[in-house]
């Protein structure tokens, strides 16, 4: 197809958003290291007690999340949109909302000024300018995608079902701000979780669609992400960010039929993605596996994280498991696979493909620190979890003479937390280094020229 | 066509979830103005960073559903620990009336129902028709 070469404006701020999530990711890998040998050693780092430190750790690795999802998507947005971003000003001017957002609520933290509710603690007046700098990356991401010809590959459609459901599902998290819901504690409790459920789907849509983009420059295939195999997947996904949020609160006294709904939903959830990779990678030619070893590595690291936390969820979503499972760390070991595992795994994969990054010995030892620290780390939490659970269920014992039970596991959890630190260390140390230097000599030697509709490149260098 | 169908399906869900899936709970259970203000003040404190309400918040510290109407434990037992701290819990200079209102607020959750749930009638497909006395 002939090719009106684009211009690729924008795609520097891309690459801000990437290093703005490498050092939220950074920052907030060490605030979990403080906080888990807080459980250890109690009292150590007494600057930062835990009721700072967790929120820290959490909202940090959140926003790598969203950070990371968003830089991929604005970067390659053009190339598979065919045209140049609508409006290239406002991802400068949304990434000054998020950079100048992001201090506030970390400043908040450690001030102690709470407010919200768990995960996202800060005062609830922050929450404006993050939906206002969403509003402006939605209104963007659709002015550009309407101006695409031919129907929608798959991960475009996950890419705006993760866009739009965000912003909804941030708004429905606030809800608590009105007595309708305030009053009433159950009421509140369902609803945090039922938005904080859809919330972790549509993040999960922005970063499965990457996966797929990711997937689609390693193989220069295009066949698999217009399947319908990739819708199944996800209109599964879809259904279970609608539906499926329920699994959260089983002990939770609303109507049963909230935990029947949930229970049937999430049977399905997660297979269709494990599928789908597995396709893909045998259609992988042996010069290009070798050519984006290093994307592809952390691509298939993310497919074993899938089928490992496949089996864990599926597990603790049956009511008769959740019952010893539910409220223990069998619940974190689920969020530290998904979030790092998968999430972090695949956005790895999207930014070292951008980044062009080589694999070298720093990032073969961070990689390979990360993923066996990561292993003990979601052993020793299943284990923890495990003793907690039991324990609680089946005896009348104190909290503290059941968590001095699981002790042991939890120092297991906090040493192998360590190594899962010094791993992400070299890897976002690699990865901000590549988007720093190479990434800028990259784009001032040759601008990006792509065909329009195609997310792989005309001709010239590979595009990443 | 379907993608329209789970929305809508979507919204009447969101709908029951925030009216009657959610309004079996007693009287005692709603929060009138001083455990409104204890529940603030909960969110103030970031006290879920360490506690959970039925199983949700953070694992530092033990589940306080039930805290509030525990035998050995109660109202004055959670106002001593809020206003003094333990051996592993900081003190967090917490004033009077707002342990007041923070027990308040306890007492309203410990009326919603029971956790940890150690009693329930299973079924053979993994889930479990009752958990509450009142049925939910």
């Amino acid at each position: 197809m002939a090719a009106e070469p684009l211009r690729i404006a924008g795609r520097g701020t891309a690459s801000w958003f990437l290093i703005a999530g490498l050092l939220a990711l950074w920052t907030g890998a060490l605030f979990g290291v403080i906080g888990s040998w807080q459980h250890v050693v109690p009292g150590v780092v007494d600057a930062i007690p835990f009721v700072k430190s967790r929120p820290l750790h959490v909202s940090l690795v959140v926003a790598w999340i969203f950070l990371g999802a968003l830089g991929g998507v604005y970067h390659h947005l053009p190339a598979i949109a065919g045209v140049p971003l609508h409006a290239p000003r406002l991802v400068r001017v949304h990434l000054g909302i998020f950079i100048g957002t992001g201090p506030l609520v970390v400043a908040s933290y450690l001030m102690g000024r709470f407010g919200g509710r768990e995960y996202w603690e800060f005062p609830p007046v922050l929450g404006i300018p993050i939906a206002l700098g969403w509003s402006l990356f939605m209104y963007n991401f659709f002015r550009t995608v309407a101006k695409r010809k031919g129907p929608w590959p798959a991960y475009l459609w996950m890419w705006a079902t993760g866009v739009v459901f965000f912003l909804v599902t941030y708004a429905e998290a606030n809800l608590y701000l009105f007595p309708h819901f305030s009053s009433n504690m159950v009421r509140e409790l369902t609803v945090q979780w039922k938005a904080y459920g859809a919330l972790t789907g549509s993040w999960n849509m922005l970063v499965y669609g990457t996966s797929m983009v990711v997937m689609e420059r390693i193989t220069g295939d295009t066949a698999p992400a217009r399947s319908r195999t990739a819708f199944l997947l996800y209109a599964l996904g879809f259904t279970n960010l609608l539906f499926g949020w329920a699994h959260h609160i089983y002990p939770v006294p609303s109507a049963p039929w909230l935990r029947l709904v949930a229970y049937a939903i999430s049977m399905t959830e997660w297979i269709i993605l494990a599928r789908i990779i597995r396709q893909w990678r045998g259609t992988l030619g042996e010069g290009l596996r070798q050519r984006h070893s290093l994307a592809h590595r952390f691509l298939f690291a993310g497919e074993v994280w899938v089928f490992l936390n496949l089996g864990l969820a599926l597990l603790i979503s049956i009511p008769a498991v959740n019952l010893f499972t539910h409220g223990t760390h069998i619940t974190v070991a689920h969020a530290m696979g998904s979030t790092i595992g998968i999430n972090t795994t695949i956005l790895f994969a999207s930014v070292f493909l951008i980044a062009d990054a080589a694999y070298d010995r720093t990032v073969r030892l961070g990689f390979w620190l990360l993923n066996g620290a990561l292993v003990l780390f979601w052993l020793c939490l299943i284990a923890a979890g495990l003793v907690k659970g039991w324990l609680t269920v089946t005896t009348d014992l104190p909290f503290q003479a059941i968590m001095d039970r699981a002790r042991p596991f939890i120092a297991g959890f906090a040493v192998a937390g360590a190594g899962l630190f010094a791993g992400l260390s070299l890897l976002v140390w690699r990865a901000a280094q590549g988007l720093l230097v190479g990434g800028m000599q990259r784009i001032a030697r040759d601008a990006g020229t792509f065909a329009p509709g195609s997310t792989t490149p005309s001709s010239g260098p590979p595009h990443r | 066509m379907i993608f329209f169908t789970l929305v809508a399906l979507f919204v009447l869900q969101s709908g029951f979830t925030y009216t009657s899936a959610t309004d079996g709970v007693k009287a005692a259970a709603m929060l009138d103005g001083r455990a409104r203000e204890g529940e603030r003040l909960y969110r103030e404190y970031n006290c879920t960073a360490c506690h959970q309400f039925y199983g949700l918040g953070g694992y530092m510290g033990p589940d306080l559903t039930n805290v509030a109407t525990q035998p050995g434990k109660g109202p004055g037992f959670a106002r001593a620990i809020i206003l003094h701290g333990t051996q592993r819990m900081p003190r967090l200079g917490v004033t009077e009336a707002e342990a007041d209102a923070l027990v308040a607020y306890l007492q309203a959750v410990a009326a919603t129902g029971t956790y940890p749930i150690r009693h329930v009638e299973l079924t053979p497909w993994g889930t479990y028709p009752e958990l509450h006395r009142d049925g939910r």
